[in-house]
């Protein structure tokens, strides 16, 4: 029983500072620009099948591992960028126009890749090889799995220091809470939005690389991160960076309990619960607050 | 209500449209409809067998003097494409043969029909046991149009996996098994059969059991329990895409015990590109041994015109299980029907079966010949056996090292094989 706790204290808290990356980028892509991008799966996927692209022994390139990971970040940020800039900034004032509108490009990358990687899963190599044994826990813990958390937190903490502490990033809060206020303190709405969009992208390459490396790279990957990312952002609060944190932990752990003492069949029951639990008691989340409307 | 009215009414229609305007022998072509999921590795590698072995018919003369065609449909694997694109096969294109159907599910959803028009249906893919027993021992007469030439049924594929788990106890001295299986209806035999044979062999015990839903991706837990429960080998039953998930898992963590049982995802020649070479060591058994094996004068031959052929059309490059099969079974139903001289089903439906039933085949999976109707599995192929009584028609293969790459090697029955069984280096 007590292996049993541990094991789920370990590996939960390795997969929630996954899960938080993916819910900080699509919360602050809805904070800051109202858009609820239903592409940012897609993204992650991006990542996953870059790192594919750049690193698989069979492939043309076969870079090492850590060179890759650096490229599908930055390739998916670059994505993130251009599906920003080409497509939903002429559409963002419209909610349903842009909803569709990243479904469709979510779907369309689905096929393209489908088109060159064709539909079967694939592996990725591990960024870093091996694994530890923890005989008092009684699982096994994967260095890339180490090295996810780690890198997450990382991120985490460079978000944090950025919007807090400089200029720019706090532009970026600061057109969270208040569009028109922004604008009025002279903060240029579409640097913003672009750097947001940069920012959510990096986050989601990230994820995609360590998501695609633990579960599998397959044209479906999207879905579940989508999902995941919804019910985060929901249970702690539209918009706010602190509750995606916690909320994702509160549901990799969920997650996590499920699977060790229920069964991988019920990963997804005990989250959908609290999320029905969230909505009817706390509407706005965790630490949400009522969109302002103007 | 109103629905389902409607739909009995259609399939009312339909068939009694099909009944009257069947007419599969009044042109000089014969038909072979061909069924499989051809989005998949397993599905493509058989519809370019079935090609490979109408080529050959065709560069032969024919069947009785009659041109033959081939028209390969895409099920998708799913039941209810599997029915209309039968349908439209039987009804439209009037095939005068059915080969394939790859997932247990399909097969059962096109089965009454099939039996209904009399279509002879040879199954080269799913191997699910209830597929015979509950239709043909039900109702023999209704089903007996129907057969399977391969691969031998999973209550059998049960019996030789048990054999296999008595020689790995000779080999390396395991005796702690554990089954992990998908949670679908091929995996029945091994859930149900599989744990009692194997205790049957003295000394050897089943230590963990579980099923896994193919929704899963995450394996850790089902490894973590094998572990727990001592199981000095895993056989797992998988046949969804996470099979390469599992493997990952499995090596990268270095999980004490062996990787064996039936794998489909790794059956394919590209797994090992798949996995980034984390297959290597484990094993999976197929019909054919993964073409790399002569398991009969034919084997090679057949393995060669298939890489000669599709050398530059993609996965898969080698024809992997169904193919086997799929490539024997219209060969197979030829030769059954040279010997009865006729391939018009329905008048001369017993003569084409009596030559079906009598056949002693050469195929390049294995010797071929059917169960009769009044044995356990009527129309069912049987297995063939080494002089020591064990099942070889399921060989085992596995992952070995080649350099820097990974080869498939056949490791079991003695034999058949092409190289030693190799345990993993971490126990």
């Amino acid at each position: 029983m007590i292996s049993q706790l541990l094991s789920i204290l370990v590996l939960g808290a390795m997969i929630s500072a996954v899960y938080a990356l993916i819910a900080i980028g699509f919360t602050m892509i809805f904070g800051v620009g109202g858009v609820l991008n239903l592409a940012h799966g897609a993204l992650i996927m991006i990542g996953a099948f870059a790192y594919l692209g750049l690193t698989s022994s069979a492939g043309a390139l076969s870079l090492p591992p850590v060179v890759g990971f650096v490229l599908a970040v930055a390739i998916t940020a670059g994505a993130s960028y251009v599906l920003y800039a080409g497509l939903v900034t002429y559409i963002e004032d419209n909610i349903v126009i842009t909803f569709l509108a990243t479904v469709v490009v979510a779907l369309l990358l689905t096929e393209l890749i489908i088109i060159q990687f064709g539909a079967e899963p694939s592996q990725l190599i591990p960024v870093v090889p091996g694994s530890i044994y923890l005989e008092a826990v009684g699982t096994r813990i994967r260095y890339v799995e180490l090295v996810a958390f780690i890198v997450s937190w990382i991120a985490i903490g460079l978000l944090w220091y950025y919007v807090t502490k400089t200029d720019e990033g706090r532009s970026i809060l600061a057109t969270s809470m208040s569009t028109r206020g922004a604008e009025l303190t002279g903060v240029d709405l579409g640097t913003v939005k672009s750097r947001t969009w940069l920012i959510a992208g990096a986050f989601a390459g990230i994820a995609g690389v360590f998501i695609g490396t633990l579960q599998s790279t397959t044209p479906e990957m999207w879905l579940n991160p989508l999902a995941l990312a919804f019910i985060i952002v929901v249970i702690g609060g539209i918009g706010s960076i602190k509750g995606s944190v916690v909320a994702a932990y509160l549901i990799g752990y969920l997650e996590t309990a499920s699977i060790e003492i229920l069964g991988p069949s019920f990963q997804g029951v005990l989250s959908l619960i609290v999320l029905a639990a969230v909505l009817l008691v706390l509407p706005h989340g965790l630490y949400g607050r009522e969109l302002v409307h103007e | 209500m109103f629905l389902g009215a409607t739909g009995a009414a259609a399939v009312t229609t339909s068939l009694a449209g099909c009944l009257g305007g069947i007419s599969g022998d009044d042109d000089d072509v014969f038909r072979i409809g061909h069924l499989g999921p051809t989005e998949m590795e397993m599905g493509r590698g058989a519809a370019r067998s079935a090609e490979l072995a109408v080529d050959e018919l065709n560069d032969n003369g024919g069947v009785l003097g009659r041109d033959v065609e081939l028209l390969s449909e895409d099920t998708g694997g799913e039941p209810t494409e599997g029915e209309r694109v039968a349908e439209n096969l039987v009804q439209q294109d009037n095939v005068d043969l059915l080969v394939g159907t790859f997932v247990s599910e399909v097969t059962q959803g096109i089965i009454d029909f099939v039996a209904e028009v009399d279509v002879p249906f040879l199954i080269t893919g799913s191997a699910d046991p209830d597929t015979i027993t509950q239709n043909h021992g039900e109702d023999y007469d209704h089903y007996k149009n129907i057969f399977r030439t391969g691969p031998i049924n999973s209550d059998l594929q049960a019996e030789g996996m048990a054999d296999y788990a008595a020689h790995l106890n000779d080999e390396y001295g395991w005796d702690n098994f554990s089954i992990l299986a998908d949670d679908a209806a091929w995996t029945t035999s091994f859930r149900d059969i599989l744990p009692e044979q194997i205790e049957a062999t003295e000394g050897l015990s089943v230590v963990h059991e579980d099923r896994m839903s193919v929704e899963t991706d995450n394996f850790t837990s089902f490894l973590d329990d094998a572990d727990d429960a001592d199981a000095d080998v895993v056989f797992r039953f998988i046949a969804h895409g996470g099979a390469a998930g599992f493997t990952s898992t499995w090596a990268q963590n270095e999980y004490p015990f062996a990787l064996e049982g039936v794998s489909v995802p790794g059956m394919s020649p590209e797994f090992w590109d798949a996995t980034e070479g984390a297959c290597l060591y484990e094993t999976t058994s197929q019909s054919g041994a993964g073409g790399v094996a002569p398991l009969t004068d034919r084997t090679m031959d057949f393995v060669d015109a298939y890489e000669a052929e599709f050398e530059d059309e993609g996965p898969p490059s080698k024809p992997m299980y169904m193919g086997f099969n799929s490539y024997d079974a219209v060969l197979f139903y030829a030769e059954a029907a040279a010997n009865a001289d006729t391939v018009d089903y329905e008048s001369d439906l017993d003569a084409i079966i009596d030559a079906m039933l009598d056949l002693e085949f050469t195929g390049a999976a294995g010797e071929m010949s059917l169960y009769g109707p009044d044995e356990e599995y009527p129309h069912d192929v049987r297995e063939t056996r080494t002089a020591d009584g064990v099942i070889s028609n399921f060989p085992v293969t596995q992952w070995q090292e080649d350099g820097d790459d990974g080869v498939v090697e056949c490791v079991y029955p003695r034999e058949d094989a092409t190289a030693d069984h190799v345990e993993p280096e971490w126990l």
